[in-house]
């Protein structure tokens, strides 16, 4: 089965459940391809767990240490509130009454799909305990230090910042999200038609299949870090990621991280298109997602067009570009 | 605005400094020097004013674009002038004040002007369209005051300004972003600059091919208005003033009248050398008497303009009829009847002036002192030819009643007033007109009733009883203009704007009325009709005469007078009988203003005087010897011409001799025998000169002439077979000789205009032409794909369908293949692939190349049709849209 075909499976699979969305199933499947993570801003009830969740049934069983659920790769769900400590998503040491010994009692980060929802609903320090695990994948408990499966992929949800009761994560923090994504609202037809299907199929959960194994997307992951970028493109993120911290509205640029962020997911989203390269196309669909939650605008205004104007920019540039002249 | 850091900006500053400011500046320069040239009560030196100017410009420039606030700045300014004004109020002395406020005025209103330049240069966009605008209008203005308009001339002033215009339109792009001085950009800036200069000269040199025969003809006749002097011309002119049953000639004398008189209302050029003449007038004890110089008389009351014209054919026509312009050399023309048809003899002599015209415009009519009756030309001294273009003697039979100090009107010096009451004494003899010819009086009385000439009338009858002498009916209107009111000030004042109506002409009577009743306010046209009117209401018999008032000059050249363009003038001429037509000036000094000395127009040396002048043909020639046989009928003896009963024939001294061909210098060897020539000889002491005997017949006088005749000057006559080319030529651009007026100027700036707009509109096709022929002949399939995807992307974007900010791949797939039907997606992603993919061309993209390139063509003929697609390459906005950076719209699937 060729990467295209598997691919195509996947996605279509996933669009069975989230209807309407196929570009931000697509950056899902992106962030999971090149092996980041995502988080997906918008209000409650709009699909994200629903999403999570499909993605890992998709996926099927393979992997050896975590339990599975439904017969995907490990699937796990952390509802994140204010009063969460971090030992319950690392687990802690409880006491065995048969070994007289502290034994390590696994938490729920230890799976290969994570749903963080409400990510801004924890204290500060949740937020990083996770946010480490997403870094280093790893989890330090005590003296010991767990690896995790270097499939680990979380799907972090987070509500609006203007709601209540929510604790902002830092830019530190949200840079390592590889993207950030909103999902909004459905088209009327499309609504209508999740409405109809909803209530023929009653619950997802029996309904997805699995189309792909654990082993099919390592060796995906594998594939995008062979995508070829031409030296045109690079030179055309490196001044994005330039022009990003010069910009006039623009307080505080893209990172080096950012850049280095922006070339592997363009990789992954190419393919995700089903190429073995990448086009100027994929610069301007991924700027969005992977830089702007990376980026403080000085205005609201800014925060809109800024960075869509050095990317359109940009783009023109490479566009205008002869192969001759590559 | 940015806060990026100063430095940057203030690099940015410089480089603005030297790519904006700078030429404005210069533009500016340009400008501010030509409306110097056209207006002198701005001449306070160009270099102050341009140092005002350019302050305004950099200062304000540099400001705004440290974002400084448009409101706060100029409240500022507004403060600080208030403060300079109050300043200049304090300053000690009215004369100071007057200074410090025309000084400031200046000063405020040019770095006004530089102000707003620099504001919206540095603010808006398209400034630089307005700037031009105001440039182009300020040029356009200062253009039509000119009075001796050439093309170079309004080409040299023009030209500056469309540069800058252009100039600006190449730079404005690159101006919106921030200028990087790095190898990249500082070439493509480089190569902007190359362009441009590269696309003036393409623009004058299809000009200079396209218009070269328009041009040179409009120079011709641009050319032939200043100089017309050829008599056919003269003749035909003259024809129709027959047809038009003496009216006067809207666009000759009116024009020439117009212009002497625009040259008086707008100042300018006031220092042009008209003419200068050697006038032989003294007063007893030798000081010079100097005579009003007239040119035209308008006698004749013409109700369709409302205003007084010219007319030849008016009862004892006291002018002569000649044209002075382009007669032979030496040519002499008397019309005795002038001595009767002067109606008058007390105090009339005969007097001699000589006229050296800078200027062949006085055609028709002979410039000199009234009742000119005889005229000679004259050759210009060598050293004076530059100035004086022609020249010729005339006699003049002047009463000394017109002495220029019994004219001239007492304001301006009331010591004349004992001087001129001695005239008026004198002219109190006359009684009524009751003895003069009852035609001639009807004709030079007749006046319209009605309505505001009741009122004139009216207005003149209260000034004086109707019985009185003519002369104190004169010294009454005189006197009305010299008012005063009750503090002493003059209620009529000389002004050069009269009112709101500054036409150059002679003022219709509507305007006379205003100026009598209302405004009270005019220059010399207006006293001079106003008194024409009043007079012929008051039964006088009037003229209204244009000329030249004359003003003594100093005594280094005693009896010369020279006359500037300034000195134009109008006054009226009174009849008396017996004594003829007088003049009175009723123009009123200008008390506000002293007219600055004029500079002094060293006149030419009197030619010397010839005793003899022959119109002889050459029999032999003897080039060694330099000596000719000659035989005539003709000649000139003492100022006297005689024909004689029989040819005589003489040997003639060349050998000192200056030879002349066509009034220029020649040598000896140019005169062959046959040819016609002019011998003059001069009065010399050196000379046996024969004194002539009253009473003997010029025959019998010719045998004491001298033998061999020593001649000064030989004047070879225009040769037969080249005065046939002359008059070919002339016929052939009589043919395009028409007059040339401001429509034929506008008409062939529109075509220049037109021709740059041509190849601008023609720009769009020209690039389709070039991409297509690169498609042709582009090498590989890389390089044809290439080729293609660009003309694809060209053509689609002028057929309409312009691509936003969208990338290549997304236009084909939701713009063109839906619209056009095309697989112009299928293409891009091959194109994609080519150009970002390591890989290289697989089977079957050549064919996806080649079968896109060709559908492209097809596709948009389906849709737009052929004639509009073809239309659509004269959009050039759309076109030129196509090279800029296309507006980003904000994604609205990625809400944020």
């Amino acid at each position: 089965m060729s990467s295209a075909i598997k691919l195509k499976s996947l996605t279509d699979n996933i669009e069975t459940i989230i209807r309407g969305k196929p570009q931000e199933v697509k950056y899902v499947v992106t962030a999971l391809l090149a092996r980041g993570h995502i988080l997906l801003e918008d209000n409650p009830g709009a699909g994200k767990t629903v999403l999570a969740k499909t993605l890992a049934q998709s996926i099927s069983e393979g992997a050896i240490d975590f339990q599975s659920t439904n017969g995907g790769v490990a699937f796990k769900r952390i509802q994140f509130t204010p009063d969460l400590l971090p030992m319950d998503l690392i687990g802690s040491h409880i006491f065995d009454e048969a070994k007289k010994d502290f034994v390590f009692k696994k938490g729920p980060l230890f799976t290969h799909v994570l749903l963080a929802d409400e990510i801004n609903r924890a204290s500060p320090k949740v937020q990083s305990a996770l946010l480490e695990c997403m870094a280093e994948n790893q989890i330090s408990s005590g003296d010991t230090t767990f690896q995790l499966d270097k499939f680990f992929f979380t799907i972090a949800t987070q509500n609006p910042i203007e709601m209540e009761g929510t604790y902002p994560l830092p830019a530190a923090q949200l840079d390592r999200f590889y993207m950030k994504i909103s999902f909004g609202y459905v088209s009327e037809e499309v609504e209508f038609d999740i409405y109809t299907n909803y209530l023929a199929i009653g619950d997802s959960k029996n309904t997805v299949k699995q189309v792909l194994t654990y082993n099919d997307v390592i060796e995906l992951q594998q594939e995008a870090e062979n995508v070829y970028v031409h030296p045109e493109i690079i030179k055309g993120i490196v001044r994005i990621v330039q022009a990003t911290r010069n910009h006039q509205e623009i307080a505080l640029g893209s990172s080096t991280r950012g850049g280095i962020t922006f070339i592997k997911c363009l990789k992954a989203w190419a393919l995700v298109n089903q190429r073995d390269y990448v086009i100027e196309d994929d610069i301007r669909a991924l700027a969005q997602p992977v830089l702007h939650h990376r980026l403080i605008f000085r205005n609201r205004e800014a925060s809109k067009t800024a960075l869509q104007q050095l990317v359109d920019k940009e783009v023109n540039t490479l566009a205008k570009m002869g192969i001759s002249k590559l | 605005m940015n806060e990026a850091n100063p430095k940057d900006r203030i690099q940015q500053l410089l480089i603005r400094w030297v790519l904006v400011v700078v030429p404005t500046i210069v533009i500016g320069f340009i400008t501010l020097r030509f409306l110097n040239f056209s207006y002198t009560n701005l001449n306070t030196g160009v270099a102050s004013q341009l140092v005002y100017f350019g302050l305004g410009l950099v200062l304000s420039y540099s400001l705004y674009h440290f974002g400084a606030r448009w409101l706060v700045t100029f409240i500022l300014l507004s403060i600080v002038y208030w403060l300079f004004e109050k300043a200049i109020s304090r300053l000690p002395g009215e004369f100071d004040v007057f200074y410090a406020t025309a000084r400031a005025q200046l000063f405020s209103t040019l770095f006004v002007v530089g102000w707003l330049f620099g504001f919206l240069l540095v603010r808006v966009r398209w400034s630089y369209i307005l700037i031009f605008a105001i440039l182009i209008i300020a040029t356009l203005v200062s253009i039509s005051d000119t009075i001796d308009i050439s093309l170079e001339y309004i080409l040299a002033h023009i030209t500056p300004v469309v540069v800058y215009g252009l100039y600006m339109f190449f730079l404005s792009p690159i101006l919106t972003d921030r200028i990087e001085l790095d190898a990249k950009r500082s070439s493509k800036l480089l190569i902007r600059v190359v362009l441009f200069a590269l696309l003036i000269v393409l623009a004058f040199v299809v000009t200079e091919s396209l218009f070269k025969n328009d041009l040179k003809a409009v120079e011709k006749e641009l050319a032939a208005r200043g100089a017309k002097g050829n008599k056919d011309g003269s003749d035909k002119e003259k024809d129709n003033y027959d047809d038009r049953d003496g009216l006067m000639d809207k666009t000759d004398d009116g024009y020439r009248l117009k212009d002497t008189m625009r040259v008086n209302s707008k100042m300018s050029q006031s220092d042009k050398l008209m003419f200068c003449s050697k006038l032989d007038n003294y007063f007893p004890d030798g000081t010079p008497a100097p005579l009003y110089f007239v040119y035209h008389y308008l006698t004749k009351y013409d109700p369709v303009k409302e205003t007084f014209t010219r007319d030849i054919n008016v009862p004892s026509f006291d002018e002569i009829k000649i044209d002075p312009v382009g007669l032979p050399m030496y040519y002499s023309y008397t019309d005795t009847t002038i001595f009767k048809k002067s109606m008058g003899d007390k105090f009339h002599k005969v007097v001699e002036a000589q006229v050296y015209l800078s200027e062949n415009t006085w055609k028709h009519s002979v410039l000199g002192p009234s009742n000119v009756f005889a005229i000679q030309t004259i050759p210009v001294e060598k050293d004076f030819q530059k100035t004086f273009l022609s020249a010729y003697k005339i006699y003049s039979y002047a009463s000394d009643l017109n002495n220029a100090y019994f004219v001239y009107n007492i304001s301006a010096s009331p010591t004349l007033e004992p001087m001129q009451k001695q005239r008026h004494d004198e002219l109190r003899s006359v009684q009524d007109y009751s003895k003069v010819d009852k035609v001639f009086t009807d004709y030079y009385t007749t006046y319209p009733r009605g309505g505001i000439y009741d009122s004139i009338t009216k207005l003149a009858e209260s000034l004086v009883p109707k019985d009185a002498k003519p002369v104190d009916k004169v010294i009454a209107v005189r006197d009305f203009f010299l008012k005063r009111n009750e503090n002493g000030k003059r209620i009529f004042r000389y002004t050069l704007k009269a009112g709101a109506v500054d036409d150059p002409n002679i003022p219709s009577s509507k305007m006379l009325y205003n100026f009598l009743f209302k405004t009270h306010a005019g220059y010399c046209t207006y006293y001079a009709g106003a008194s024409l009117f009043m007079l012929r209401a008051l039964g006088v018999p009037t003229r209204f005469t244009t000329g030249f008032a004359t003003i003594n000059r100093s005594d280094k050249n005693k009896g010369w007078y020279w006359f500037y363009a300034s000195q134009a003038h109008a006054w009226t001429q009174v009849y008396f009988p017996e004594y003829g037509w007088l003049d009175f000036d009723m123009t009123i000094g200008n008390e506000d203003q002293q007219s600055a000395p004029k500079p002094d127009g060293t006149p030419p040396l009197p030619p010397p005087d010839p005793w003899l002048v022959l119109n002889v043909k050459t029999n032999t020639v003897d080039v060694k010897a330099k000596k000719l046989e000659v035989s005539f009928n003709q000649l000139i003896y003492f100022n006297t011409p005689h024909t004689l009963n029989k040819t005589f024939t003489r040997t003639v001294d060349a050998s000192l001799c200056r030879v002349l061909y066509d009034k220029r210098d020649t040598t000896f060897a140019a005169i062959q025998p046959g040819d016609s020539l002019i011998i003059v000889s001069y009065k010399d002491d050196a000379k046996k000169i024969p004194q002539p005997q009253a009473g003997v017949a010029i025959e019998q006088q010719l045998l004491g002439f001298p033998s061999p005749i020593i001649a000064d000057e030989i004047h070879i006559s225009p040769k037969e077979k080249d005065k046939k080319k002359k008059d070919a030529t002339k016929k052939k651009s009589k043919l395009t000789e028409k007059k040339i007026t401001f429509k034929e100027i506008a008409l062939l700036a529109s075509k220049i205009v037109g021709s740059l707009l041509l190849l601008i509109l023609l720009l769009p096709l020209f690039y389709l032409m070039y991409r297509l022929i690169r498609i042709a002949f582009s090498k590989n399939p890389n390089d044809k794909a290439d080729q293609v995807y660009r003309a694809a992307l060209y053509r689609f974007h002028i057929a309409g369908f312009e691509r936003d900010a969208e990338t290549p791949l997304d236009y084909a797939r939701t713009k063109i293949d839906p619209t056009l039907n095309l697989n112009f997606e299928e293409f891009m992603r091959m194109y994609l692939r080519l150009k970002y993919s390591s890989g290289s061309l697989r089977t079957g993209d050549q064919e996806i190349i080649n079968s896109f390139s060709k559908s492209i063509g097809i596709g948009i003929r389906k849709k737009v049709g052929f004639i509009k697609s073809l239309f659509n390459y004269f959009n050039v906005f759309r076109a030129s849209r196509f090279f800029q950076q296309p507006p980003s719209i904000n994604n609205e699937n990625q809400s944020l």
